[in-house]
């Protein structure tokens, strides 16, 4: 049997008045990979989503028809190996448009997105931030701009500036920043109250710098759950414009434009329509599982210890 | 006498508050009227109940909010009115220790960043003198250098309550307001924390403004001790004398509250009992705002506010 004084060891003398932590250290973003790579659903979006945006980066290279290029002789064909989805009514070899398409779709998605975020960030911030009659002001003017319907704004612009990527764009993003705003203003303000931002404030920093590197820094999360929500939402947004017919027009086309394409003859080549709402789906899907995969990533309940 | 590094005079502080955004308004008095020194190396140590006003002095003194009446003198500068650009050189000088060293640290910084941010803000030297001097200060509140790395989530409440005081030494700073820094901690690691700060006020020669609830070890780490009922002080003198004869009735009532370690000693030590109910802040009673609680209070204590009378080296606002 062991003595009492042979339990214990006496530290070495450097380490007499320290304390140590014997786990690793473990960055924010190493945190958040391995618990969404825990993720199955969110790593197989994650995937997908790479290898969409990635054929639709490099779409020319992988066929050899232009996306206007039409043919009357191959009007309504099946699959085949010429045409891997068959060919429209024009036509038009289905792949490449349904390629375009989804750089289109893409396109406006991230663009419209990031725009969103830029606004809402910088307009939630500040609102957030200042407070008082400031915040009150700022927030009743979005409170208006979120009171009008969507889809009266995208019309009005449609009508001005014509059927075009650009219009569908500025469409999206004319509310689509109100969301953003919102939530990193009610976020800004709960975490203004807190002892680190008081902190920051008497070791004298200035208040560009207490809004930017400290309120903000620490919205990362739902920012980022919100951005991964906000493009699908676009994309299926665009696709319902140019599925009506008000959104992106010919012969440039987006996946709505390419369901509406086919629409017309929807009883007799129903594969026409098939592929591009298939594209859709897929995106909407990948980029969901990855947003409930940040979600609970990013959530700090959910950390290890 | 030398001048004193803070002096603060009859400094207030209100809090305008509603109910509802059309409801009705109501000041509170946070801080009302409190004037008190601090001189180099000294400690003053601030009691009273929740709420009376403890925290917000401490803040409205580093100018966290903007007074509504009274001076404040640093170096015997008047700082009262300088906006946040012209404090920039005063804040070297007056940092502040946080209660919750869980709510006070950035989560997104490291320990260095946290450390390291007051010496970026000031531009007073180079990185690589940055990171020698976030080492060294990491050893002067005994952590380990190799520590700059991590983040503060992984450290413990005594820990990070260290990585705190290191950042508010970053500046040297020559007063630190310690609100409640022992208070969300262990009893322990409370005894290494204020050690660790009486240790650097050996060094370094600071004045601390020590805001706690722990009668016994405010009375451990003070020169002098202040009590504040209600947003003024009532008794400031020597810790001793304060903790032994405490002559305001407010401050009886506080002491005889301090729990005696010896059971023996306790069963005969008589507790006063307060009477009455604490008075809203919002509308103050007129005269001495301890009053309705007060057991000896008279005709003249309710209708007058009694002011802070020499009495033997310490000052104690009462008429008896």
């Amino acid at each position: 049997m062991l003595k009492p004084e042979e339990y214990f060891a006496p530290l070495p003398p450097e380490d007499r008045d320290t304390e140590f932590i014997a786990v690793e250290t473990r960055s924010f973003g190493r945190n958040v990979w391995d618990s969404f790579s825990k993720n199955r659903l969110a790593l197989l979006g994650l995937v997908c989503l790479a290898l969409i945006v990635l054929t639709a980066l490099i779409g020319p290279l992988l066929t050899p028809y232009p996306y206007d290029g039409m043919d009357a002789l191959a009007r309504n064909q099946g699959s085949s190996a010429a045409h891997l989805f068959g060919t429209d009514q024009m036509g038009r070899d289905i792949f490449t448009r349904v390629l375009y398409g989804t750089r289109v779709s893409l396109m406006v998605g991230f663009a419209s997105t990031a725009l969103n975020l830029v606004i809402g960030v910088l307009y939630g911030g500040i609102a957030g931030y200042v407070g008082g009659r400031t915040d009150m002001i700022m927030m009743r003017i979005v409170d208006v701009i979120y009171a009008v319907p969507a889809m009266i704004y995208m019309i009005l612009l449609m009508l001005i500036f014509g059927s075009n990527v650009y219009s569908v764009m500025l469409g999206i993003c004319i509310n689509g920043w109100v969301n953003m705003a919102r939530i990193v203003r009610s976020q800004v303000m709960s975490l203004k109250e807190q002892e680190f931002a008081v902190a920051a404030f008497v070791i004298g920093a200035d208040r560009r710098r207490i809004l930017f590197r400290h309120l903000l820094l620490n919205c990362l999360g739902p920012v980022i759950v919100t951005v991964t929500l906000m493009i699908p939402q676009a994309i299926f947004t665009e696709a319902f414009l140019s599925f009506i017919g008000i959104g992106i027009s010919a012969p440039m086309a987006s996946l709505g434009t390419l369901a509406q394409d086919a629409k017309m003859l929807m009883n007799v080549y129903p594969m026409q329509m098939v592929w591009p709402v298939l594209m859709i789906c897929i995106v909407i899907f990948s980029l969901n599982f990855i947003a409930e995969g940040l979600e609970t990533a990013l959530d700090p309940r959910g950390r290890r210890p | 006498m030398t001048e004193p590094v803070i002096r603060v005079q009859q400094l207030e502080k209100r809090f305008h508050i509603r109910s509802g955004s059309l409801g009705k308004k109501g000041v509170v008095h946070a801080v009302n009227g409190v004037s008190l020194e601090i001189g180099k190396g000294e400690t003053l140590g601030l009691v009273g109940e929740s709420g009376c006003g403890k925290s917000t002095l401490g803040r409205t003194i580093l100018k966290v909010y903007e007074p509504d009446a009274g001076r404040i003198f640093c170096d015997g500068t008047d700082i009262t009115g300088f906006s946040h650009r012209q404090m920039r050189p005063w804040r070297k000088k007056m940092q502040m220790i946080f209660q919750d060293p869980y709510a006070s640290l950035n989560p997104r910084f490291t320990v260095g960043e946290l450390i390291a941010e007051p010496m970026k803000i000031y531009e007073s030297c180079s990185p690589q003198e940055q990171t020698e001097r976030v080492q060294e200060l990491l050893r002067t509140v005994g952590l380990k250098p190799d520590h700059i790395r991590r983040y503060p989530h992984e450290f413990s409440g005594g820990q990070r309550q260290r990585i705190g005081i290191a950042r508010a030494l970053a500046l040297e700073p020559e007063f630190i307001v310690c609100d409640e820094p022992i208070s969300a901690l262990d009893v322990s690691i409370q005894a290494q924390i204020v050690g660790l700060l009486e240790r650097i006020q050996d060094e370094k020669e600071l004045s601390y403004l020590f805001i706690a609830h722990d009668l016994t070890m405010v009375r451990h780490i003070s020169h002098r001790i202040g009590v504040m009922y209600m947003g003024a002080l009532v008794e400031i003198g020597p810790a001793d004398e304060v903790c032994q004869h405490p002559l305001h009735p407010y401050t009886r009532l506080l002491m005889s509250a301090v729990p005696v370690p010896d059971p023996v000693r306790a069963r005969q030590q008589k507790r006063i009992l307060p009477e009455g109910e604490v008075p809203s802040p919002i509308d103050l009673p007129p005269g001495c705002p301890f009053s309705p609680r007060c057991p000896y209070a008279t005709e003249q204590c309710r209708c007058a506010v009694p002011p802070l009378r020499e009495t033997g080296g310490r000052q104690v606002a009462c008429f008896l």
